[in-house]
């Protein structure tokens, strides 16, 4: 014998497919405003430079504004050690084969931190201009790197990371000229994945632009 | 690429609305993908079975809308926007910067067998209803 399988119906949903991680970055952003932190998302592609941003501020900032980083990374804690030698705490999110953080990475992470303590909790997000547009970590600022080093038209092939940003920060200035980088062009290509979005520009190496950037860690600017 | 964690999330958002809706399995579910969602949808439909393995998702038949980018220009009212330019209306070049849609990343619908209980359920509803004062 043989039971007839009811006959199917539709359901219309009309729901974020991420709607879990959106729900954890809500938890985290909770946590992070009752504890007074400034969380700030950074993201770029490889190699843009986030990691010597961040040493940079680490060891100009350090006596004004208490910091810790999460720090993402596929494989090795190379980042997150090159971070404390600056004195500050890093930890490492090992994600494995996952070419982003989400948001309950971040929650993971987020118990061995002191976040009363803290002022500014920096994310640096694995080196992907793809996927982390889409995880929301909760945190209270976006900032996305370009390199000189980079194509100009960066943010019209990845328009939907720049489209997120916050600020765009365009990095290693300091070689601009020697690897004939179009100032001008880059900004417009910004402007038009993000009008609008504030732009600085800045060396870590060379310490120039830190001034705009660091406005921008302690939630002054934009 | 992101589709694998995407496809895992989707696989999950389904079967809550599957047991919200007393249902045994899925045999279908469409997605709306915006131009702006920075997920690929060949991608999607290729990590998508993996995902639904061994779940009541199982051999479903996903369909994937992709829903455009429309943008708002002070000028021109809302535009189509395209891809390469840009938020830039098409028309006169202005900046529109505010996304009216195409950052979708939905479940739309879901086509869900009922198990016995619910269709029977559904099918004796209407006349316990008859029986209310």
């Amino acid at each position: 014998m043989t039971i007839n399988e009811p006959a199917p119906r539709i359901v219309t949903v009309r729901q974020n497919i991420l709607k879990a991680n959106d729900h954890t970055a809500a938890e985290n952003r909770r946590m992070f405003e009752a504890a007074g932190v400034r969380a700030i998302n950074l993201a770029s592609s490889p190699g843009a430079g986030k990691t010597a941003l961040l040493e940079r501020t680490l060891r100009d900032l350090a006596a004004a504004v208490r910091m810790a980083v999460a720090v993402g990374d596929l494989a090795t804690d190379n980042d997150a050690a090159r971070l404390r030698q600056w004195g500050a705490q890093a930890e490492q999110i090992v994600t494995g084969t996952i070419c982003h953080l989400d948001a309950s990475m971040v929650q993971h992470v987020l118990p061995r931190f002191e976040l009363p303590d803290l002022d500014v909790l920096f994310l640096e997000n694995v080196g992907n201009l793809v996927c982390p547009s889409s995880y929301d970590l909760g945190e209270a600022a976006r900032a996305v790197l370009i390199s000189t080093t980079e194509g100009e038209d960066k943010p019209l092939k990845y328009p939907t990371m720049f489209n997120t940003a916050d600020v765009v920060v365009i990095t290693k200035m300091d070689i601009a000229e020697a690897v004939e980088f179009d100032l001008a062009l880059c900004r417009e290509n910004i402007d038009r994945a993000r009008p609008g979005v504030p732009v600085i520009e800045l060396s870590s190496k060379k310490g120039t632009g830190l001034e705009a950037w660091y406005s921008f860690v302690r939630g002054e600017h934009p | 690429m992101h589709e694998a964690s995407i496809a895992l999330s989707l696989v999950e958002v389904v079967q809550d609305v599957l047991r919200e809706n007393g249902g045994t399995r899925v045999s279908a579910l469409t997605v709306r993908l915006g131009q702006w969602s920075a997920v690929v949808p060949e991608a999607l439909h290729a990590a998508f079975p993996a995902a639904a393995q061994g779940t009541p998702l199982q051999g479903a038949h996903l369909s994937i809308v992709r829903v455009p980018g429309v943008g708002e220009c002070s000028q021109h009212g809302p535009v189509t926007l395209e891809l390469t330019r840009g938020l830039r209306c098409p028309v006169c070049g202005a900046p529109t910067p505010r996304l009216l849609q195409g950052d979708e990343l939905e479940l739309d619908e879901v086509e869900i067998v009922p198990s016995i209980l619910a269709a029977e359920l559904s099918r004796t509803r209407p006349a316990m209803a008859e029986e209310e004062p």
